[in-house]
């Protein structure tokens, strides 16, 4: 029994140091994620906008961020996964302190569920362009 | 007797809109929210690149220049924001530094992770993508 109880004390230690890691990721590199992908490329501003007065100037956009280098893949991969598991942990959390603490199994059932799916998507992506040569 | 007998956890009871009883409680629930934002933005880009890898590159840059998808990113930017300002404080409420016989503050630990934000960001964007 206190193997066991050291066992879970262990794994939840783990998990909410990685939720921790989560969210310096999140603070740190989210923001500018964010501004790159749906602040600076839709409204074409700097890094994605053309020099001024140069018509033909080849203008990079956020797919070179994917697969520009393999250090954009790494950012990406970081970023987005790192994120994606401190919201939904952090989410989770917050829903059974808003009075559904006894669904607390199923929600991080449902929780860890799509955090897993979504950080294999990702890497599966990642991973196959590299793979192939799309990313550079 | 095994260690939850011995130990019982003593759970407080809390009505579903106790976070409305004073100014703290709601800040603190609002930063709790603001989870929601950086999840739904991960997946959300997720989604992104599996249009891309189904499609083609030009059904990602269309989903990222969808006025919905680009209205949800702004109020995600700045809930974000709201994320990185707050952790940062906390930073420095938990782990304060000594520096001789004083430790620093919590908004001393806000300003210099801003900074330290802001000169990630351009790294980031210059090794990212303009390099």
């Amino acid at each position: 029994m206190k193997v066991e109880t050291h066992k879970v004390a262990r794994l939840h230690a783990l998990l909410w140091g990685i939720f921790s890691l989560g969210g310096m990721i999140a603070a740190f590199l989210l923001p500018v994620m964010i501004y790159m992908t749906a602040i600076a490329y839709p409204f074409g501003l700097w890094p994605f906008s053309s020099p001024s007065g140069c018509l033909y100037c080849p203008t990079r956009d956020p797919s070179f961020l994917v697969t520009g280098h393999l250090l954009g893949a790494l950012f990406i991969f970081v970023t987005i996964a790192g994120s994606l598991y401190h919201g939904i942990f952090r989410f989770q959390t917050t829903l059974t302190e808003l009075g559904l603490l006894k669904y607390r199994r199923a929600l991080e059932a449902v929780g860890y569920f799509i955090i897993f799916v979504g950080i294999i998507v990702l890497g599966y992506y990642l991973v196959a362009w590299y793979l192939n040569g799309t990313i550079a | 007797m095994g260690d939850a007998k011995r130990y019982p956890e003593l759970r407080r009871r809390l009505s579903s809109g106790w976070w409305t009883a004073n100014r703290h409680y709601t800040m603190y629930m609002v930063r709790e929210w603001t989870s929601l934002f950086v999840a739904l933005y991960s997946l959300m880009f997720i989604y992104g690149l599996s249009l891309w890898a189904t499609g083609s590159r030009a059904d990602f840059l269309n989903f990222l220049k969808n006025p919905a998808i680009i209205g949800f990113s702004l109020i995600a930017f700045v809930f974000t924001m709201y994320h990185a300002a707050t952790w940062f404080y906390l930073l420095g409420a938990v782990a304060p530094v000594k520096i001789g016989r004083s430790r620093t503050k919590p908004w001393q630990a806000l300003v210099l992770n801003i900074i330290l934000l802001i000169i990630i960001s351009f790294l980031a964007i210059w090794l990212a993508v303009l390099r």
